[in-house]
C-alpha cells in the first residue's frame, strides 16, 4: 500500500492576508501567546501590482534539515511525509529553527525567568508520537485532525482557499488548473516548493 | 448616583483631553518600529529566498562536522597527553622552603568563580553536543540550563580577570623561544625554560579564554534570546536569523579551541607539573618550579631582591 505524501500549497494570488490561518490554528490547538505555528507575512507592502501575501508554516519538506540537525534526534517523519517531533525529547536549543528555511520551529519562554522551553511547530494537525488523540497528545501536541478523517484547521477554514493541504497529486492538479485559468506567466512551482520538496 | 456622576466627569475629562490632542490616539506612525517577534516579519520570505547564504552552512556543519570534530579533538587532545604522560612524564620539582607568593586571594577568588563556570559549562555544552546518545529530555533540557547560568558565572570573573592579567599576559620575545621548544615538555631533562610570570602556553589559554570568552557570551546570547536587537549589528544588513545561525557557527567552532585548551589547562596543573596546583591554594609556587618554568619572571624578582 503507497501512502499520500502531503504537501501545503499558498496560492499568493488568492491569500487577502485576513490571518484566519493563524487565529484557526492558535484556537484549534489552544497554543499559547507568543507562539504562532502558522503566520501571514506580506512582501513589497505598498507597492502596486507586487504586494502579495502568503502565508507560512512548517512545510514538512521531503529532506527536513530540523530533523537533520537536531542534536537528540527528535524528530521522525511519518510515511505520509508529516514532519514530527516529540516534545519529552526535545531540550529545546534551537538549532532546528537555525536550519528550518521557513522559520516554522517555534520557542515558548515559559519556563523560570523566562527561560526558553522546548519547540513547539505546525504537526499538519497530526498531533505527536503519544496515543492518537489521548489527553496527553492534546495537551502536548494539539488536535489530531488527521486522525479524525478532517482536514488541517488552517486549510479547511481559509474563506479564499489559497492555502490547500493535501496528497501533492491533489494540490499539483488544483495548482495547474489555476495557473492554467489565470492564463498568464509561467510558473513551474508555488512559493517554497522546490526548497520544501526538491524537483 | 454621586458615583455614575464621578464616571461621567471622568469620562467627560478624558474626552475634553483628546479633542485637545493631549491624549495621544494610537495612529499607524506610532507602531513600534520594532515591535513583536523579529523572527515573524516580511522578512520571514525573504529569508526562505537567502536560505542558501548560511542555513545551508550551518545545516552542513551541524550534519557532518560539528560532533565529529568535537569529537576527534577532546579524544586527540586527551591521547597525546595520556601519551605524554607515561613516555615524558611528569616534572617535578622541589618544595622546600615557602615559596614565592605569586596570587593574592582576590586573584585566586576570581581564579576559582571562572574555573566553577567552566566545569559548569564545558561538560554541559558536551552533554547538548552528544545529546543523542543520552537520550535527550529532562536531563539534556536541564544541561542546557546549566549551561546559561554557569555563562553568569563567567560574566561575573571575566572583567576582574582580563584587568588583573591583561599586563602580564601580554606577549613578549619569550613566546616566540618557548614555542620553539614547546616549553621544554617534549623533554624528561629539567630544562630552564624562557617565560615570565606567564608562559606562551597560558597566555594562549587566557587570550582564548578572555577575547574567545567574550565571542562566546556574545553568540550564546544571541542563541539564548533569539529576538535580541542589537542597532549594532544593523550595519551588517543580516536578517536576525542569519545572525543565529552564524552565532552557532562561531559558537561550536570556538568551543572547539576552548574545550581543546580547558583539558590542556587541567592536564598542566593536575598532572604534568607536580604539585603546580599549590599556587592557586594557597598563593605560592614553589621557588624550584619558578627557576625553572618561568626563568625571566624568576630573574626579575632575583634583580628586585624580592628573593
Amino acid at each position: 500500500m503507497s501512502y499520500a505524501r502531503m504537501k501545503f500549497y499558498c496560492d499568493e494570488a488568492r491569500c487577502i492576508e485576513c490571518d484566519g490561518c493563524s487565529v484557526a490554528c492558535a484556537e484549534a490547538h489552544e497554543l499559547p501567546v507568543g507562539i504562532s505555528r502558522r503566520k501571514v507575512v506580506t512582501l513589497n507592502e505598498g507597492i502596486e501590482g507586487k504586494e502579495f501575501s502568503v502565508s507560512v508554516a512548517c512545510m514538512h519538506c521531503t529532506d527536513a534539515p530540523c530533523e537533520q540537525v537536531c542534536p537528540v534526534d527528535c524528530f521522525y517523519i511519518r510515511e505520509d511525509g508529516i514532519v514530527l517531533h516529540d516534545k519529552e525529547t526535545c531540550i529545546g536549543c534551537g538549532y532546528c529553527l537555525y536550519a528550518c528555511p521557513f522559520g516554522a520551529p517555534q520557542f515558548p519562554k515559559d519556563g523560570a525567568f523566562g527561560t526558553r522551553g522546548v519547540m513547539d511547530k505546525c504537526t499538519m494537525c497530526a498531533g505527536g508520537p503519544e496515543e492518537t488523540n489521548s489527553a496527553k497528545e492534546r495537551e502536548l501536541y494539539g488536535q489530531n485532525r488527521i486522525a479524525e478523517g478532517k482536514v488541517p484547521a488552517c486549510a479547511a477554514m481559509c474563506s479564499t482557499k489559497a492555502l490547500i493541504v493535501g496528497d501533492e497529486q491533489e494540490v499539483s492538479k488544483i495548482y495547474r488548473e489555476r495557473v492554467m485559468s489565470r492564463g498568464k506567466g509561467v510558473q513551474s512551482a508555488p512559493y517554497g516548493w522546490s526548497t520544501a520538496y526538491g524537483n | 448616583m454621586k458615583k455614575i456622576l464621578l464616571l461621567c466627569l471622568g469620562y467627560f475629562s478624558l474626552y475634553a483631553r483628546v479633542i485637545s490632542g493631549s491624549v495621544p490616539l494610537a495612529s499607524q506612525d506610532m507602531a513600534p518600529r520594532n515591535g513583536g517577534d523579529l523572527l515573524v516579519s516580511s522578512e520571514l520570505v525573504q529569508n526562505i529566498l537567502n536560505y542558501q547564504q548560511w542555513g545551508e552552512l550551518f545545516t552542513y556543519l551541524q550534519v557532518h562536522w560539528f560532533r565529529v570534530l568535537f569529537f576527534g579533538i577532546t579524544i586527540g587532545v586527551l591521547v597525546v597527553f595520556l601519551l605524554h604522560y607515561l613516555v615524558i612524564g611528569p616534572k617535578k620539582f622541589s618544595h622546600e622552603g615557602k615559596g614565592i607568593f605569586v596570587y593574592s586571594i582576590f586573584k585566586r577568588i576570581v581564579h576559582w568563580t571562572a574555573a566553577l563556570a567552566f566545569v559548569l559549562i564545558v561538560p554541559t555544552g558536551f552533554m547538548m553536543i552528544f545529546g543523542k546518545e543520552l537520550g535527550g529530555g529532562d536531563l539534556v533540557l536541564t544541561a542546557r540550563y546549566i549551561h546559561s547560568v554557569g555563562t553568569v558565572l563567567f560574566i561575573v570573573s571575566f572583567i576582574p580577570m582580563f584587568l588583573m592579567w591583561f599586563v602580564p599576559m601580554l606577549p613578549t620575545f619569550d613566546d616566540i623561544k618557548w614555542f620553539l621548544m614547546l616549553g621544554g615538555y617534549l623533554t624528561k631533562k629539567k630544562v630552564v625554560v624562557p617565560a615570565g610570570q606567564f608562559n606562551a602556553g597560558q597566555k594562549m589559554w587566557f587570550w582564548v579564554a578572555l577575547l574567545g570568552g567574550f565571542v562566546m557570551i556574545f553568540t550564546g546570547g544571541m542563541m539564548y534570546f533569539q529576538d535580541l536587537h542589537l542597532a549594532v549589528l544593523d550595519r551588517f544588513n543580516l536578517a536576525q536569523i542569519d545572525i543565529i545561525r552564524i552565532s552557532a557557527i562561531a559558537h561550536n567552532f570556538l568551543g572547539m579551541a576552548v574545550t581543546a585548551l580547558f583539558i590542556t589547562h587541567m592536564y598542566m596543573s593536575l598532572f604534568a607539573i607536580k604539585g603546580s596546583l599549590d599556587s592557586m591554594l594557597d598563593g605560592h609556587k614553589s621557588e624550584d618550579e619558578v627557576k625553572y618554568m618561568h626563568s625571566s619572571f624568576y630573574k626579575k624578582l632575583k634583580k628586585e631582591g624580592k628573593i
